[in-house]
């Protein structure tokens, strides 16, 4: 098992490791398949890990990192259901995203940085998966950021992708802070960073510990997981290529966070408010992200605004004490997000780089499958009955409802008002795409791609439409994924609800999404006006609610004002010049008196009498010639003088 | 003791390599270069020999020591010559020799006047610091610290950009204006403990036992907290180290940052704080105050910066300010961090100060106006810039996060608010750290210079650099094994702060 697990890590790491290192050396092919061979291993070692250890936990160190007295960050493993569930998933989705990249990325000449990072983020993803000790949970949170930074901006040539990675980055770090933050509070609390450790002595901490705990996760996972306020840096990530937005700012990443929080959850069970605090951010980020989407014209900007949507209910599934329910949606969503966004790369190749939705159109009739492949995409994005996304979210969406708690009420009505935009804007894409309208795109307008590229895409289509099957809420597979889950600390197979709300839930989310397509068909197929939104409010969505610009008022502007000021001001008006200045000009006056003594004095009289009285001593100053010649000397003679008499002195004391 | 002089060779080395440079400099340049670069590597390896001696630590008169030796020297003024190594001392000694061979290495081509003396200097310099961390006599070490500003005033002043000899005499007076107090505090501390005990010795372990009145306790601290903020440098005092590094050639800003710093450091937590509990104590708020000013201050000027390599230096005077912090807060974490990060900032500004080398040596400019696009042009330079650049952001499993972290914790710890303010500093670090990397290797290339990838000798350089980083940021473990019996030490010599916790 230790090898397995130890593979898992380094199969990608290593792959990262010879592309970055000789990756330029060799044939194009053979870095291709290395890359794509490391994660594929990897996804072989995640299977044989959850095949080896079925519902068991194994708790495994690698290596000693960092150890002072009690501080202890130690490189090992808590490979939990969790965990494993995790891994496969980070395992299979990468895996078809390498390949798929190969097949994007044909044209690029870059590929050995591309994939280098690839492999690197795959690593990096897998020990924030893993990892038992938080620093080195740590480590592959900032890996992943790296990563993320980097990819987004892959394209650097364009100083926009360059700005989006690292606003990207920052806006991350912020929430990275309150992880640091809450590092230091787990050592002053435990002395430990061990997640078992914490975890099962959560209970020796009291309520305001806690509630102070889980806030800095929640804000932690915030930064990671684009949930509100630092929601921004996700939209302008979709300047990186596609497949990343897919693997990293879709399915894996992003997720990050609210992985985090699931791994805690014995922390913040402790604290209701704090849960409800992270039921409310997840709420409120879901609605919010969803109007945001509904005004995007840029088809992978609506696909980010839906990313931030989704994580939000398994944030709202956290803070409804529902981590099953949250890994289930969390799964689900990784398929059919990574699909869409997988079969938007095929729209933008496609269309030679477009991504505006008001400028495709008729691709149904062009690109069949592809239409077929993004529709199921699509159906389960917007909770298709039956489907997994439906089952995930109606699931999240019953635990919010009978949590014992009044406020939890509006947060589930917040939610449900977001579950019905959800099918509107994935349709007004889906629609605005692939049906026939006029202006829509000709035969000739539409680029061949490779086989490949499409082909892929089956595999997430399928589990799209079946994952259902994995946590069913009755029948044979009766929350096969929750009992599995059991073992999780928090963990509960079954919410408890009674049949009759289940089923009235159940048909009322039903209800819900086929009234919203119907709307969705209507406004954008059977009345096909551009935009039905006012022009004011439809700008307001569009900006993300002006978010960004509020930030750039209250804390970019007045920081680079500061800056200034701090240099302007300061630093380059410091009162330290003028007595320097003065000084120099004195140390000038001095310099040029001692040379001109040097020169008249010493160099003509005594240097000259020297040169002309002996010739013995002529091949002896053309030795040392050089260094006497010239303003060096003086320095270089004096010091030597002091030298001598410092040494004589020290060897005087020596033997005396 | 041993009486095999060890120690005095290691402080001596560089001096007699220095000497041989300058006599063969002007006839055969290449063979001063190669001297001095022998010099340098036979240094390291003497230094790194040390650790595989099975040292113990011994109690001898002059403390607890691996190794020490102790000669008198000028006996009719208590003036010993001796010296002592532990861990800390060793840790150091070993940047100071890595830092030199770049130094040497990163000359090569770039310095070409004035050869034999330029590494003269370099290994004159490298001598004085090397007897710096390792003097247990305060006389000694004084000697030390103030030799060393000669030859890094010519460093600066003779093979320094446009405006060197404002830089070099700017350095000069800072210095000065730090170590004159410094030198009258010390002659008064040997009279007091003089007429205390009828001992006259400048030995730190026995000024170690002085009793002062508070006042006098206070002024003598200040007047030896000024040398060494200075030379830290802590912020209001910092206004001269972006000129120096400014004006240095490379190799001077390696030396600057690398090592003299370094000693301003080692002062601070070797003797400031030992010899004078109370005052230090009472200091701590301050320190902590200006430490943090500093981190959040450096960010903002460095972000400011239209030249790099002032970007470079700032982001020094900022990881700086952390560790004074780090100190100021005297606990196990924070000390271990501290001493950590003082080899770790020596590495990745260094590296950071050769990659700005390169490109002025490329260019002749270093102007943020000039770069940018570099990663289309010079991949493998660029591969290397990041690397460092996310060393000094303090990435995990790069050296720099090792020692954050554990300052970071450690700070936490002791004073959870001034923890808070400090882990939001990363931020700040990340912001112009991640605009320099922007500026300089990605956008369009704003200026039609023709950009030559970096050279053999030049790939060497950069991978010598980018393995320790790599090495101390996965397996810190031997290095803080180094520590641990030191750091232990000087907590016990420091209770009275350890009381009051």
């Amino acid at each position: 098992m230790e090898t397995v697990l130890l593979l898992l890590l380094l199969l990608p790491l290593s792959g990262s490791a010879i592309n970055a290192a000789v990756g330029r050396l060799l044939p194009r092919r053979i870095c291709e398949v290395i890359a794509c061979a490391a994660v594929l291993g990897a996804l072989i070692m995640a299977g044989i890990a959850l095949a080896l250890a079925g519902k068991q936990t194994y708790d495994l160190t690698f290596f000693p990192w960092i150890t002072v007295g009690d501080f202890s960050a130690a490189m090992n493993v808590h490979y939990d259901p969790l965990a494993a569930i995790m891994v496969l998933m980070v395992t299979f989705v990468s895996s078809l995203i390498h390949v798929y990249s190969v097949a994007f990325m044909r044209h690029d000449s870059d590929y050995v940085r591309y994939f280098s990072y690839l492999n690197l983020f795959v690593f990096a993803m897998l020990v924030i998966t893993v990892a038992d000790n938080l620093i080195f949970v740590y480590l592959g949170w900032e890996g992943v950021g790296f990563c993320s930074y980097a990819l987004i901006g892959f394209w650097y040539k364009d100083a926009a992708n360059a700005d989006a990675g690292r606003k990207a980055f920052v806006v991350t770090r912020i929430g990275d802070i309150a992880f640091g933050v809450a590092l230091g509070l787990f050592f002053v609390l435990f002395h430990s960073f061990s997640l078992t450790y914490i975890d099962s002595h959560a209970a020796t901490l009291t309520s305001a510990q806690a509630t102070i705990l889980s806030l800095l996760l929640l804000w932690a996972a915030a930064g990671k997981s684009a949930q509100l306020p630092l929601t921004v840096w996700l939209p302008d990530a979709m300047a990186g290529p596609t497949p990343v937005s897919a693997l990293i700012h879709a399915a894996t990443m992003v997720t990050a966070g609210v992985y985090l929080l699931m791994r805690l959850f014995p922390v913040l069970q402790l604290a209701p408010i704090a849960l409800g605090l992270i039921a409310a951010i997840g709420a409120i980020t879901t609605l919010y992200a969803a109007l945001a989407a509904l005004a995007q014209t840029d088809i992978k900007r609506i696909l980010a605004y839906s990313t931030i949507s989704q994580v939000g209910y398994m944030i709202l599934a956290v803070g409804a004490a529902d981590i099953v329910g949250g890994m289930f949606h969390l799964l689900s969503h990784a398929f059919f997000k990574s699909l869409l966004f997988l079969s938007a790369g095929c729209v933008i190749q496609a269309l030679d780089e477009e991504h505006s939705i008001f400028k495709m159109g008729n691709l149904h009739r062009l690109r069949p499958m592809l239409s077929y492949i993004f529709l199921a995409g699509a159906l389960g994005l917007s909770a298709f009955p039956l489907l997994g996304g439906y089952f995930s979210k109606d699931r999240i969406l019953l635990a919010t409802f009978i949590y014992p708690d009044f406020s939890y009420k509006i947060l589930w009505f917040i939610a449900l008002a977001a579950a019905f935009l959800t099918p509107l804007y994935t349709f007004r894409g889906y629609f605005l795409i692939f049906t026939a309208r006029p202006g829509g795109r000709t035969a000739a307008e539409v680029r061949p791609l490779p086989k490949l590229m499409v082909w892929i895409l089956w595999p997430l289509a399928i589990l799209t439409l079946f994952d259902g099957l994995l946590n069913l809420p009755g029948g044979i597979g009766k929350n096969f994924l929750g009992h599995y889950l059991e073992a999780v600390p928090g963990a509960r197979p079954e919410l408890g609800a009674s049949v009759g709300l289940e089923w009235i839930m159940g048909v009322m989310s039903a209800a819900i999404v086929l009234v919203s397509l119907l709307l969705a068909y209507v406004l954008y197929v059977r009345r096909p006006a551009p935009e039905p939104l006012r022009q004011g409010f439809h700008d307001f969505l569009f900006s993300g609610l002006y978010l960004d610009r509020l930030y750039q008022v209250i804390f970019v502007g007045p920081y680079q004002r500061m800056t200034e000021f701090m240099k302007g001001r300061v630093e380059e008006q410091g009162i330290d010049r003028g007595i320097v200045t003065a000084a120099v000009a004195l140390f000038n006056r001095f310099w040029d008196t001692a040379n001109f003594l040097w020169l008249k004095v010493d160099d003509r009289t005594i240097d000259g009498s020297y040169s002309k009285a002996a010739t013995g001593f002529l091949t002896l100053s053309r030795g040392f010639g050089y260094w006497t010649s010239g303003r060096l000397s003086t320095y270089v003679k004096m010091l030597l003088l002091g030298l001598t008499a410092f040494l004589v002195v020290l060897v005087w004391g020596w033997y005396d | 003791m041993l009486h095999f002089p060890l120690l005095s060779i290691i402080i001596f080395l560089p001096l007699l390599g220095g000497f041989l440079a300058l006599a063969t400099g002007s006839r055969w340049p290449l063979l001063c270069r190669w001297i001095s670069l022998t010099t340098t590597l036979l240094e390291f390896s003497l230094v790194s020999s040390l650790l595989f001696l099975g040292l113990q630590p011994q109690a001898g008169p002059t403390g607890v020591w691996l190794l020490a030796e102790d000669y008198s020297w000028i006996p009719s003024l208590g003036v010993s010559y001796s010296l002592g190594l532990d861990g800390i001392s060793q840790l150091l000694l070993m940047l100071t020799a890595f830092i030199n061979i770049l130094c040497i290495l990163v000359s090569w081509r770039a310095i070409t006047t004035k050869i034999g003396a330029f590494h003269f200097f370099l290994l004159f310099l490298e001598s004085s610091v090397m007897g710096l961390f390792m003097a247990t006599d305060l006389l000694l070490f004084y000697l030390f610290w103030e030799i060393q500003i000669i030859p890094m005033f010519f460093l600066v002043g003779l093979w320094g950009h446009e405006r060197r000899v404002y830089a070099a005499v700017k350095f000069v007076l800072f210095t000065l204006c730090g170590s004159l107090p410094m030198l009258i505090a010390l002659v008064a501390l040997y009279v007091i403990h003089g007429q205390q005990t009828g001992i006259y010795t400048f030995s730190v372990a026995q000024l170690m036992h002085t009793n002062f009145s508070y006042t006098t306790e206070i002024l003598l601290y200040a007047a030896f907290m000024l040398g060494f903020a200075i030379k830290i440098p802590i912020v209001p005092l910092h206004t001269w180290l972006p000129d120096a590094h400014t004006q240095a050639p490379t190799a001077g800003s390696l030396d600057l940052a690398g090592l003299l710093l370094k000693t301003g450091f080692y002062g601070f937590f070797r003797f400031a704080f030992p010899l004078f509990p109370l005052a230090a104590e009472a200091s701590v708020p301050l320190l902590i105050a200006l430490g943090l000013a500093g981190m959040f201050f450096t960010s903002w000027v460095a972000l400011a910066q239209t030249d790099i390599k002032r970007l470079v230096a700032y982001s020094s005077i900022g990881h700086m300010s952390l560790m004074v912090v780090g100190v100021a807060t005297w606990n196990l974490l924070s000390l271990n961090g501290s001493l950590l990060q003082m080899v770790n900032h020596g590495l990745s500004t260094s590296a950071l100060f050769i990659m700005v080398g390169m490109i002025g040596e490329r260019i002749d400019s270093r102007d943020f106006a000039d770069l940018g696009g570099l990663w289309a042009k010079m991949p493998i330079f660029s591969v290397f810039f990041l690397f460092f650049a996310l060393a000094s952001m303090g990435l995990p499993g790069l050296n720099n996060f090792v020692g954050e972290i554990l300052l970071l914790v450690g700070i936490f710890e002791a004073r959870p608010l001034i923890g808070i303010v400090s882990f939001g500093g990363l931020i700040f670090t990340v912001i112009y750290i991640l605009r320099m990397v922007k500026d300089t290797l990605f956008g369009e290339p704003k200026t039609t210079h023709t950009w030559v990838d970096v050279s053999g000798r030049e790939v060497v350089i950069l991978v010598i650099m980018a393995l320790p980083i790599l090495y101390l940021g996965l397996h810190p473990g031997p290095a803080l094994r180094l520590l641990e019996q030191p750091v232990q030490h000087l907590l016990a010599q420091f209770s009275v702060l350890a009381l009051v916790r």
